[in-house]
């Protein structure tokens, strides 16, 4: 029974969450070794190592709330002139990639 | 960049004596690069062609320095936001973490034809892409008495290092109520907005400790980077206290005499009880050696970092023409990735991506009081182009200013990191 509970559970989980659903659908366009390429330019900021100073890891970060974050940016709901200026020219693809190469690295 | 301490001096020598036994360093069958001065841009670009290759390309990195002290944040040393020691780093992690071939010599010449660098010692090393980012040399007697055995008088401080420590000291000991005078460069130079965040910097100190003392500036320039900024805060933080004199309203400096701190200029003659003169810059040596230069500076293929003159050199961070993009460390460690991503796809057939630069100067006027400039860049035919920038404003609220300087700590944080671990 407890078998079954669960695999009723991931069912209902894939078909309803609208977290997992985003992620599948990120998942479906990016690529991952771009994603790394494009990480470059983050982490000359974001230390890897997560000691957050005035910066935040972005590493090891889930798909739908880096790509909810990066659009916060490009729409200029979230302040901050630096991340901004680097959202506005990513477009789907970039910020799919990245968010699979981050979303899979410590 | 390389300054020698006397501890980097002692393995400089070791590092040869082995080198002299061995007249050429061998490497195996695997593509060769050679980077040439371990800054932002050679370091970074060492780190990256090493990592993402995985082993297949063979990487050697020649900096002189075992320790290395960033330029950025030098200033912040200066005012005493840091201590001389968090702004040192060394290469263990770039040896270690990606193997990377550390030689600590001095990169003597290099010989195009046959794709080889001459090092200190004699020995030699090939390779079959050359990097070469050695930063900048002072063209000493762009200033008429300055020279180099005036910088122990004047610190130009432009390197980083025993410099900076020498100004510091100086700028602690001078007498109450006595005149510091600065000169900062002509452009193009490294770190545009770094001479008037020193000045801050030593206002800083002087506003703690000596209060009555002056800053005049005897600028070769009519304006400069982030200027409305910083003038509004010399004037918010430290009023009366700096006076900053343009070129055209000093009518240049005709001559300065170390012996007795005297600065002559078409307006007047200024007397200085301590002082700082940062003269006119070039490519490093070895850039010129090397033959890739054009006068002063070296061009390049924006798409690539490739010299203009050499398909086989990549010229980074400040000795390139990288117009329109600033001298500075984010600059050259933008660079550096795109310079990798193509050395590496020519050498092992890795994909190449299209080139993406950016870069980002923070800059602290006061206490929590930090400002930023910034911009991204995508590469035309004839130059790095400015796709869309910003500049902090004047009269932001205060936590916003705090916000901007604790991100610069997390930038020295993530640069330093993203160059040497």
């Amino acid at each position: 029974m407890k078998y079954k509970f669960n695999f009723f559970s991931i069912i209902i989980l894939i078909l309803f969450s609208n977290k997992i659903l985003a992620d599948e659908k990120v998942l479906a366009g990016a690529d991952f070794e771009y994603g790394q390429h494009l990480s470059g330019e983050c982490v000359t900021c974001h230390n890897s190592t997560g000691l957050g100073q005035g910066i935040p890891k972005i590493t090891g970060m889930k798909t739908a709330i880096f790509i909810k974050k990066i659009l916060a940016y490009k729409t200029k709901q979230k302040d901050n002139a630096v991340m901004q200026m680097v959202a506005d020219r990513l477009g789907e693809e970039e910020i799919n990639s990245l968010a699979l190469y981050l979303s899979k690295t410590k | 960049m390389a300054k020698i301490t006397r501890r980097s001096f002692v393995g400089i020598m070791a590092a040869s004596t082995t080198a002299l036994s061995m007249p050429s360093i061998a490497f195996g069958a695997l593509p060769r690069v050679v980077v040439i001065g371990g800054g932002a841009g050679g370091a970074t670009a060492a780190k990256y062609i090493a990592k993402d290759s995985k082993g297949a390309v063979d990487v050697t990195l020649v900096e002189a320095s075992k320790r290395y002290y960033t330029c950025f944040f030098s200033n912040l040393y200066l005012g005493d936001f840091r201590n001389y020691g968090s702004i040192g780093h060394n290469y263990y992690g770039l040896a270690v973490n990606h193997g990377v071939n550390m030689v600590h010599e001095w990169a003597a010449s290099v010989n195009s034809a046959e794709k080889k660098v001459y090092l200190g010692s004699g020995a030699t090393v090939s390779y079959d892409k050359l990097v070469i980012s050695p930063g900048i040399d002072l063209k000493f007697n762009s200033v008429n008495g300055y020279s180099p055995q005036a910088q122990s008088i004047m610190p130009h401080a432009w390197k980083s290092g025993t410099q900076v420590q020498l100004l510091k000291n100086q700028v602690k000991g001078m007498k109450q109520g006595g005149t510091f005078v600065m000169v900062p460069p002509p452009n193009p130079y490294r770190c545009p907005p770094g001479p008037y965040e020193r000045i801050s910097m030593i206002a800083h100190q002087f506003k703690k400790t000596n209060p009555t003392a002056k800053i005049v500036v005897l600028d070769p320039k009519n304006k400069f980077s982030k200027q409305g900024l910083f003038m509004e805060g010399w004037q918010k933080h430290y009023p009366g206290m700096i006076e900053w004199i343009s070129a055209d309203t000093h009518g240049g400096i005709k001559k300065i005499n170390t012996s007795t701190m005297e600065f002559e200029t078409d307006l007047d003659t200024f007397k200085a009880d301590a002082a700082s003169v940062i003269p006119a810059q070039q490519a490093g040596r070895i850039a010129m050696n090397a033959g890739v230069n054009k006068g002063d500076w070296c061009p390049i293929v924006p798409a690539s970092m490739q010299s203009q003159a050499d398909e086989n050199i990549y010229v980074l961070g400040d000795a390139s023409i990288a117009k329109s993009m600033p001298k500075s460390g984010f600059s050259a460690n933008s660079q550096a990735k795109v310079a990798a991503n193509h050395i590496r796809g020519s050498l092992t057939g890795s994909k190449v991506f299209a080139p993406r630069f950016a870069n980002t100067c923070w800059s602290l006027v006061a206490t929590n009081d930090g400002i930023k400039v910034g911009a991204n860049y995508d590469a035309k035919p004839d130059k790095i182009n400015k796709i869309s920038g910003f500049i902090s404003k004047k009269g932001e609220d205060s936590n916003l200013r705090k916000a901007t300087y604790e991100e610069s700590i997390g930038w020295y944080s993530g640069i330093t990191s993203d160059m040497f671990s």
